[in-house]
């Protein structure tokens, strides 16, 4: 046997072995006829899944790798980000590990539990890093999102996606449409579901403008910050405009963190903020200018 | 290791035409016997000898003839009137792990001995029609068209591991276990 032979042995035993670890934390998630999904034990009781399979709110059920059906009660649901929290009393699986922040070009699995018959996997590579992801009329989704192209089988959406030791990379799921799988960084998976599970849905803060990057004039620039954001619409009796922003204005920074880009905004309108007045800094003609805006609650 | 267990990969033909893979399963000195899925050489059984034939890697054609085929299990038994055709490295399927590399080799679009590589993706059992019982099946992720049927599905060894056989839309392939197939040549020789 050559080098790269037993090479390949060794990479096809590792990958069953990172598909055994990753299975014993995925469930089957019953809450649509026909087709179940899957959901990941992340917490002692909870079990993370999208959104979209959930299409009853009662007789829900997990099955486990063990085959235990157990009753699962919703704890919260987001439907922008396709996530809910599932409560699974008596549970006692083993909890999903984290991946460590993905790269393109790493080999992914995908992993799901669309039957009782047992786990089904697919191989691809993260094929890409993106966001933020839009949905509708420009709201933000998701901050960051991986793409796959291992193929999301039947039931997969709420499954893995798991690197070659079964640590999770994120959440896969096909709620997005288009038919793509898309992952949900674990990490960003497990802000929400402490949201869920704190408050049973997602706050967002929301400003009410549209707006597009662009560069700052020189004079303008940091180091911490080359680009600005463009006001280009202000939604009408919006917090934006309560608090005096006018289209044409350039976006600086909130509460003194620099905004970069469209992320920079969503991840500085978070939760804890609404109803609060924060500093919102502005090149108006070139000439920077502090207002204060009360942000609103969206979604 | 794909060179090696490409050796063992035949295409099939019909009246000048490649209809599928196949897999040369065994060999003695005066002949060789191929497996192939039934749905491949389906309606071929009564045909004169010479209308079947296999091409093998090293661009031999033999005429062949379809010993025993079953529908159900989508399996076929080809005999071939030569002697010491390479046969194919057996690997145990009852071992199987869902996440292990495979391999396919076959003749999709009608170009021979094309490798398509992936994963096993479930390992499942399916109620055979009217035989009241069930028998297990591989799934792969590995990319497959209908020129793919009957040939072998490697393991990382290079070892058959399964027959390919159903195709759905590119991107789930079923495959027979090669013990299923073992069990049932060895059926159909001592029954």
């Amino acid at each position: 046997m050559t080098q790269t032979d037993s090479m390949l042995v060794a990479l096809s035993r590792q990958m069953a072995d990172a598909v055994e670890r990753i299975a014993m934390s995925l469930v089957m998630v019953s809450g649509r006829p026909r087709q179940p999904a899957t959901g990941i034990a992340y917490d002692d009781e909870l079990v993370l899944t999208a959104d979209h399979v959930l299409e009853r709110e009662d007789r829900l059920t997990v099955q486990t790798y063990d085959n235990r059906v157990l009753g699962a009660q919703i704890v919260g649901r987001d439907s922008s980000t396709d996530l809910a929290v599932l409560r699974v009393k008596g549970l006692n699986v083993p909890i999903a590990a984290a991946a460590a922040e993905a790269r393109v070009g790493q080999l992914g699995l995908a992993v799901g539990r669309p039957s009782p018959e047992g786990v089904m996997a697919s191989l691809g590579v993260v094929s890409k890093i993106g966001g933020p992801l839009r949905m509708g009329r420009g709201s933000v989704a998701l901050e960051r999102y991986i793409q796959t192209d291992a193929t999301p089988y039947p039931g997969f959406s709420g499954g893995a996606l798991v690197d070659v030791t079964g640590a999770a990379f994120g959440l896969l799921t096909t709620g997005f449409g288009r038919g793509a799988a898309i992952v949900i960084p674990m990490d960003l998976a497990l802000k929400v579901a402490g949201m869920l599970t704190k408050q049973g849905y997602v706050k967002r803060g929301y400003l009410g403008i549209v707006s597009q990057q662009v560069r700052l004039p020189p004079a303008q620039r940091s180091d911490a910050q080359e680009y600005g954001l463009l006001v280009v619409r202000v939604e009408e009796n919006s917090p934006a405009e309560k608090g005096g922003l006018l289209v044409g204005d350039i976006l600086l920074t909130v509460e003194g963190q620099p905004i970069n880009d469209a992320d920079d905004l969503v991840a500085a309108l978070h939760g804890d903020r609404i109803g609060k007045p924060v500093a919102v800094r502005v090149s108006r003609g070139g000439i920077p200018q502090t207002l204060t805006v009360v942000v609103g609650q969206k979604g | 290791m794909i060179a090696a267990a490409k050796a063992s990969v035949v295409q099939i033909y019909t009246a000048g035409r490649g209809i599928g893979a196949g897999v040369i399963w065994h060999s003695d000195a005066v002949h060789s016997e191929v497996i192939t899925n039934a749905h491949v050489v389906a309606g071929l059984e009564r045909r004169p000898s010479d209308w079947l034939r296999v091409v093998t890697a090293d661009g031999r054609s033999f005429k062949a003839q379809v010993l025993a085929s079953d529908p159900r299990l989508d399996l076929a038994r080809l005999s071939v009137p030569v002697g010491r055709l390479p046969a194919a490295k057996v690997g145990d399927s009852t071992r199987l792990r869902v996440g292990e590399l495979v391999f396919a080799i076959g003749n999709p679009w009608g170009q021979a001995g094309v490798v398509t590589s992936g994963i096993i993706s479930g390992l499942g059992s399916m109620t055979l029609r009217g035989a009241g019982r069930t028998a297990p099946y591989i799934r792969s992720d590995v990319s497959l068209a209908p020129g793919n049927s009957g040939g072998p599905l490697l393991n990382a060894s290079g070892e058959v591991v399964g027959i390919n056989a159903m195709i759905f839309g590119g991107d789930l392939g079923m495959a027979i276990p090669s013990h299923v197939v073992a069990e049932w040549t060895a059926q159909e020789t001592w029954a």
